[in-house]
């Protein structure tokens, strides 16, 4: 139970930020922007599979798409950073 | 195995992302970007941390409450950037 | 606004908020200068010494900060807009402070963390900047 709200806490947080970081990239089109907002909507899409794991598909385990969701979230972060941070 | 290796990934580029937030928040001074970098060493040390948990749907409530920490810590630096008198 | 530190003051603010490098202050002073006469992207690349691309997108940045305007012809040009008496003071201020203090200005651009991390921190400001 403590765990789920943690996750929605997660998942909100980094939707709050994908949302600003996306809003000041269409404002002001600096890439960084761009790649951190597309990191933390992966986050928080990979938050909220943990729900669609235990309560839509229950028999199958998704811990590994989660985990794969939140490796390729955090490597488009590390590009944007690379490359874009200047 | 495969997770094994995800949880890597995963904790390797967080460790590596809040690096990079580190230099930022020395660049500016703003401690939005402490924020971040706590969020992601947090996260980062909790991956490594459920390398030794069977599964991650159980493990103890500690690794809940410490990336509990990491979303407080960032929230609170959102807020205050935005409700202080002199952000 | 007449007190002579109120204006200096002014003018390092709009530097370090409007101004993301030394080129994007020549070509926004070489538009108020010669307003409201437009300039061409190749003229202004041939006066400055940077590649049309640059011009290109720091004439972008300058657009859409609400500085300059697009004047479409036959060929394409930019000139400087006022948005209120205010800017224009302020621009002229800015003038007068580069001619003087050109490389304390320069300094001024140069120290400042790249314009994506003031980006990204600005993007979590809630509220509509003065911008």
């Amino acid at each position: 139970m403590f765990g789920a709200i943690v996750y929605i806490i997660g998942a909100l947080t980094s939707a709050a930020c994908a949302v600003l970081l996306m809003r000041g990239y269409v404002r002001g089109r600096k890439r960084l922007l761009f790649w951190s907002g597309l990191c933390f909507t992966i986050l928080s899409l990979s938050n909220m599979l943990i729900f669609v794991d235990l309560v839509l598909f229950p028999d199958i385990d998704l811990y590994r798409y989660r985990l794969g969701s939140a490796s390729v979230a955090m490597l488009l972060l590390l590009y944007g950073l690379i490359w874009e941070s200047e | 195995m495969v997770e094994g290796f995800l949880l890597g990934v995963i904790g390797t580029a967080s460790l590596a992302a809040a690096l990079f937030f580190l230099k930022f928040w020395k660049q500016t001074h703003d401690r939005l970007f402490l924020a971040f970098a706590t969020f992601f060493a947090i996260e980062a040390i909790n991956r490594v941390v459920l390398l030794r948990v069977e599964h991650s749907n159980e493990g103890s409530p500690w690794i809940y409450l410490f990336r509990l920490l990491g979303l407080l810590v960032l929230l609170a630096a959102i807020l205050e950037k935005n409700y202080k008198r002199s952000a | 606004m007449t007190d002579p530190a109120a204006v200096e003051n002014a003018v390092y603010n709009f530097v370090l908020d409007q101004i993301e490098t030394v080129p994007h202050l020549e070509a926004l002073l070489l538009l108020w200068n010669s307003r409201p006469q437009p300039w061409t992207v190749e003229n202004l690349a041939k006066r400055l010494y940077v590649s049309t691309n640059i011009v290109n997108s720091l004439l972008e940045d300058l657009k859409r900060r609400g500085l300059i305007v697009y004047v479409p012809g036959s060929p394409d040009g930019f000139r400087y807009e006022p948005t209120s008496i205010g800017q224009d003071q302020l621009l002229s201020a800015l003038d007068l402070t580069y001619r003087r203090e050109t490389v304390r200005i320069s300094t001024m651009i140069h120290s400042k963390p790249s314009s994506s991390v003031r980006d990204f921190a600005r993007a979590f400001r809630f509220k509509k900047e003065r911008e």
